[in-house]
């Protein structure tokens, strides 16, 4: 294995793919890289070519989590979803473009089963132990997906600007597919550089986790009120970050045996976040 | 002369008969209760220093000159053969040093009976390319199909040891006489000790003798292990554990990690290093099993209990022990009509391990939250119904306990209960409060053999000698104390050296909350008996009458006035010293010893999205003499927030087609942190056991997690009506729970 | 652009400056223990959730077992070992050793670093500030209430 250090975003560009994989504060790729999840022959440091810091509506996406859970001029719900993700040190290790990009915490993909998302057949959570899993969009892969700012920056209709276009959140992400089991639509070589994240007027984000802190979400629900109407986005509940209209939107969820409890608590969840930021 | 008795001792709940040698010299008398000079008095622990600078050393820190670093090949599947096991390829390449298999070590297995059990193992000499050597052993695997549900292995008589059946009284007969009858089934989940050190140990050969560097509760008995194992005489076996994070059951014995070491320093002649990983922890050095308990009783309609009932099913694993779960209802009240039946099922599981008060807690989380519902359908108080059924004398035995003072802790809960209207009131939106309680009852009076030395040098200041270990526990501090009272010396002048087979005499295992009633009464014997030298050279030297010369304040003084600093008298050897040696007595004979308590918790639940919180809680333990209140609080605080995640958080899940488990690392399996603690409130009677030891102190470790989780899900059921009967209480147990409730209630109200 | 596979780094640690040959995939807790000796930061569970391998990586708090050491080429780094001088200990270890705000004391250099950095950022947290500043350490001895009073003590 070997450690690049560009100094332009074009080089570190150019140096991604051929099994390099990009590193920024490395709490996901590092453990990754432990437990051979991930294969690299070339680590691509990103630190320096990332833009990093807030700036009006923008956000460099080497902008850490702490930085962000502490600025005032960054809207409630990413605030606090970033202020509710992980524990101080990974807070002040992880970037803000990592943290979107977080492989889920499914444990069967953790232990490297054959799954669905690891490239094989079947989704081995489905018949298994799911607790943790998703309620929508799970028919192929049950998996949760762990970002909570990821689902703030949905509500709040971030656009993410990368080394090659820009694009919503929303088409960030993807669903695996049988042909593609990425759930991020970034292309080989292609950086999140930037988020533009527009201002709402009013936003939040509520949590349900299995310990007061310090654990991923079972049902996380943001909130964005803008002149249009409000925009609500869940984390954990399926295998990508997840749009939903209303609380409605939950009758046509598609819990597992295990994740039934998931709808009955994204519910109060919901209303919570609404009438927080209405 | 040394007097050679024989006696019972006892290690959480298993009896055995052993010999031992107690000195001959009159018994000490306990010291009045209350606070002493030392010892009663809150007191910063003796090894802060060391341990606050990070100059602790920890059996991971040893590093040896030459120094291997093991990697252990484990089955990846629960049950499975292994066909053909080849190290060719390991042996050949020239930067693996060791390779072994089943053929040169015991504990490794061609026929895997869990996920994670050894198979194999390498040694190299760079820590970071150990698991890679794995990659060089060639196995050819059969997967079989594992045997995983425990009322199925139940049904196939797949168990441990003969199902375990007791019968007091005539329950079939007091339960047709009952005015009110409650049932249910409880379950419990797996839970992980998770100590932060993991199991490790490090070995070589020095000549003939083989040193051991481990993590562990008892240094002794992983030399008799070892000694056993390998048909090695015991005393060329060293043992050593002086600084040791963490066990909290799982590290009673040597361990497979210890003989891997041993039979990969031998095959290299380097000493080698076998430690876990965290995950490896997780899966391979034990557990407290998951149970199933279909409980029933009855009784009058003033409270009286008249029949108990209790069929627990322990979900054991591959190996492991059945334990009593059936404990509490046995043995806490006093109903003269119960029957117990117990179940080991033998599983393709991880092995089970003795974990902080194995099988009490499990069977006091079943017994005493059925307990609550009876004293709902009597409409009776809990904590009334719980006083009422008082047992005077142990019924289990029938025998009179050394000590009981379990209505005390009653009297004390009164204030902690009386809040619940309060806190009830305190109910806002979705939060719903209420207030639970529940008793405890568990072993803790130790026993022997337990041996200790206290040595004084010319400099006036004191060793204590003893070849345990302090599991973090703050031994060292509490031991210190026992010898800084009995010598009248300022706590700074008593060293406690530890941790070494070789230096120093046989001590207690630390688990059982055994330690401090074991070892603080050889510790007292011992330091009595190096006083009363001190004496008689001081009455020789100054021509004084041995009766009138105490020792205190650093000083031998004679109740006519005169007094002379210890390191005068004791000066006088020069650089010879005076060595007194002390033994662990007998427990009284007849007697039941037992510690006592009673845990209230206050909690809230949001009943739309099932969080709980626990707000408080208040525990109330009859553990005797408490010899450091700092240190006993903190112990109380530490069982407690285990309670709690045993109770809401944790719980080990495997796959339930494979047995493979899945919450391996830290981020599946979730430890509480500090947000996840309530406020807690500590109070121990300090009453000494008049009738036990020289200290009248009973151990500490267990009883405080034993009740905590009764009292929280008692908690639960007064703030919301919900019967919990499932651990953990994760969301999806609570929302269920909850929803049973409104249905009951909806079914019950008038149309 | 530098290719690194294996590369002679220098970090600054507790002062002093080292230079090591490491590999590309080390990691900063192996650094320090295996290398450097400075056994005070542990390993407790390699997966960046226990808290006790937590430094201070040029004024940032970090777990370093979620570091890779090429990564602290250049940096200051802080370890337990670094906090007292040749004898003292720091008022917050002091309080530590006061308030018994340990068990086993594996966790104890980890809660020691975090303890530290939340103080130097701000000398006098609010209670909520200190539980907040040590939810990503775990100890499983004490309940964590008399590490909560030390930290209060040494603030005050």
């Amino acid at each position: 294995m070997q450690l690049l250090r560009p100094e332009s975003v074009e080089a570190a560009a150019a140096a991604l793919g051929n099994g390099s994989v990009a590193l920024a504060g490395g709490t996901d790729l590092v453990p990754m890289l432990r437990d051979r999840l991930v294969s690299a022959e070339t680590l691509v440091e990103l630190k320096e070519v990332v833009p990093r810091g807030v700036e009006g509506t923008r956000i460099g996406a080497g902008t850490t989590l702490a930085e962000l859970e502490v600025d005032p001029e960054i809207p409630a719900a990413l605030r606090e979803a970033c202020a509710l993700a992980a524990s101080p040190q990974l807070r002040s290790m992880g970037t803000i473009g990592g943290n979107l990009l977080q492989a889920t915490r499914c444990w069967y993909w953790r232990l490297d089963f054959p799954c669905f998302l690891h490239g094989g057949s079947r989704c081995h959570a489905r018949e298994g132990a799911h607790r943790e899993h998703a309620i929508f969009g799970n028919e192929r892969c049950a998996s949760a997906h762990p970002s909570d700012p990821a689902a703030a920056l949905l509500a709040l209709g971030a656009r993410v600007r990368t080394s090659r276009r820009e694009l919503g959140l929303e088409e960030l992400y993807r669903l695996p597919t049988e042909d593609d089991r990425n759930v991020t639509a970034l292309e080989p070589g292609e950086l999140i550089l930037e988020l533009d994240v527009p201002r709402p007027e009013a936003s939040v984000y509520l949590k349900a986790m299995d310990r007061a802190r310090w654990a991923f979400p079972l049902v996380g629900v943001a909130a964005a009120r803008f002149a249009d109407g409000v925009r609500l986005a869940l984390a954990g509940v399926a295998p990508i970050p997840w749009r939903l209209d209303s609380e409605t939107d939950l009758d046509r969820a598609t819990p597992l045996p295990g994740t039934a409890y998931k709808v009955e608590l994204a519910r109060p969840l919901i209303r919570r976040a609404l009438h927080s930021v209405t | 002369m040394a007097r050679l008795i024989r006696t019972e001792k006892e290690v959480e709940g298993r009896y055995t008969e052993q010999w031992v040698v107690v000195e001959e010299d009159a018994a000490i008398d306990q010291w009045p209760a209350g606070p002493r000079e030392t010892v009663g008095r809150p007191v910063p622990r003796v090894d802060g220093y060391e341990r606050a600078r990070g100059q602790a050393l920890f059996t991971a820190d040893v590093a040896l000159p030459g120094m291997l670093h093991a990697a252990v090949l484990r089955s990846p599947y629960a049950r499975a053969r292994v066909r053909r096991l080849d190290l060719s390829r390991a042996r050949e390449a020239d930067w693996v040093l060791g390779a072994i298999g089943p053929d040169d070590c015991d504990a490794l297995t061609l026929e895997p009976g869990f996920h994670g059990e050894p198979v194999a193992a390498v040694a190299v000499d760079s820590p970071g390319r150990a698991r890679e050597a794995l990659e060089l052993i060639d196995v050819d695997w059969e997967e079989l199909e594992p045997l995983l549900d425990p009322e199925e292995a139940v049904r196939r008589n797949e168990l441990h040891e003969e199902p375990r059946r007791y019968e007091r009284g005539d329950a079939d007969a007091a339960f047709a006489d009952a005015d009110v009858v409650v049932e249910a089934e409880y379950r419990t989940q797996t839970v992980l000790h998770n100590p932060l050190e993991t199991h490790q140990s490090v070995c070589r050969w020095e000549g003939d003798t083989l040193e051991v560097y481990i993590s562990t509760q008892f240094i002794w008995g992983v030399r008799d292990d070892i000694a056993e194992s390998l048909d090695l005489p015991p005393d060329r076996i060293r043992v050593i554990c002086n600084f040791m994070g963490g066990g909290f059951g799982a590290k009673n014995g040597a361990h497979a990690q210890t003989f891997i070491a041993i039979a990969l320093a031998s095959q290299t002649g380097r000493p080698v290093r076998c430690a876990l990983s965290r995950r490896e922890e997780n899966l391979a050095t034990g557990n407290r099993n998951s149970t199933i308990q279909r409980l029933r009783a009855g009784a009058r309609s003033d409270g009286t209990l008249v029949a108990l009932e209790g069929e627990f099913v322990n979900a054991v694993g591959w190996k492991g022990w059945s334990g009593p779960t059936y404990g509490p209802m046995e043995m806490l009240y006093a109903c003269e009509n119960v029957r117990t039946l117990t179940y080991g099922a033998k599983l393709n599981l991880p092995p089970n391990a003795a974990f902080r008060a194995p099988g009490f807690v499990e069977g006091t989380f079943g017994l005493e939250c059925l307990l609550d519902e009876l004293a709902g359908r009597l409409e009776l108080d809990p904590l009334e119904l719980r006083a009422r059924n008082h047992a005077d004398r142990d019924l289990a035995d029938d025998r009179p306990y050394s000590s009981k003072n379990l209505l005390e802790c009653y009297r004390r809960a009164e204030p902690h209960w009386a809040r619940r209207d309060a806190v009830r009131a305190r109910s806002e939106g979705p939060w719903r409060r209420g207030v639970g309680l529940a008793s405890q009852i568990w072993y803790g009076g130790g026993g022997p053999p337990s041996y200790a030395w206290v040595r004084i040098g010319s400099d006036g200041r004191a060793t204590v000698i003893t070849a345990m270990q302090d599991i973090g526990t703050g031994t060292r501090t509490a031991m210190a104390q026992i010898a800084a009272e009995e010598l009248g010396l300022p706590l700074d002048r008593v060293r406690v050296s530890l941790g070494d087979s070789s230096r120093g005499p046989y001590a207690s295992i630390s688990a059982g909350s055994s330690t401090t009633p074991s070892m603080g009464p050889a510790v007292r014997a011992a330091a009595a008996d190096a006083a009363r030298q001190v004496i008689e050279i001081a009455a020789q030297r100054y021509h004084l009458e041995e009766r009138l010369l105490t020792m205190q304040g650093g000083k031998v003084v004679s109740s006519d006035g005169g007094s002379w600093p210890l390191e005068e008298v004791t000066g006088l050897l020069e650089d010879a010293q005076i060595l007194g040696k002390g033994a662990r007595g007998p427990n009284p004979t007849g007697m039941r010893v037992l510690t006592f308590g009673i845990q209230v918790a206050d909690v809230a639940v949001d009943v739309e999205t099932g969080e709980v919180r626990v707000e408080r809680i208040a525990a109330i333990h009859d553990v005797g003499r408490v010899i450091n209140p700092l240190g006993a609080q903190s112990q109380v605080e530490g069982g407690i927030i285990q309670g709690v995640g045993h109770t809401l958080s944790e719980e080990r899940l495997v796959d339930p087609a494979s047995g493979i488990v899945l919450t391996q690392s830290l981020d599946a399996y979730k430890l509480p942190t500090i947000a996840d603690v309530p406020e807690i409130v500590v109070e121990l009677l300090d009453i000494p056991d008049e009738h036990l030891t020289n200290l009248g102190s009973k151990g500490l470790g267990e009883p405080p997690i034993v009740p905590t989780a009764a009292a929280i899900v008692n908690a639960i059921r007064d703030a919301t009506g919900a019967d919990v009967r499932s651990l953990p209480v994760s969301r999806d147990e609570m929302l269920r729970a909850l929803r049973e409730a409104r249905e009951r209630e909806r079914a019950a109200a008038p149309a | 652009m530098d290719v690194v596979t294996s590369q002679t780094i220098g970090v600054e640690v507790n002062g002093t400056t080292y230079e090591r040959e490491v590999e590309a995939r080390r990691l900063l807790i192996h650094l320090l223990r295996d290398d450097l000796d400075l056994t005070g930061s542990h390993i407790g569970c390699d997966t960046g959730n226990c808290g006790a391998c937590s430094v201070i990586l040029d004024r940032t708090l970090v777990k370093s077992c979620m570091v890779l050491a090429i990564q602290a080429d250049g940096a200051s780094i802080e370890t337990v070992e670094g906090l007292a001088g040749e004898e003292q200990l720091t008022p917050l270890q002091q309080a530590f050793s006061d308030h018994h705000a340990l068990q086993c004391g594996y966790c104890t250099p980890g809660m020691l670093m975090s303890a530290t950095a939340l103080l130097r950022e701000n000398p006098k947290p609010s209670d909520e500030e200190i539980a907040k500043a040590i939810q990503g350490n775990i100890c499983r001895c004490t309940g964590y209430w008399n590490i909560f009073e030390a930290i209060k003590a040494a603030s005050e």
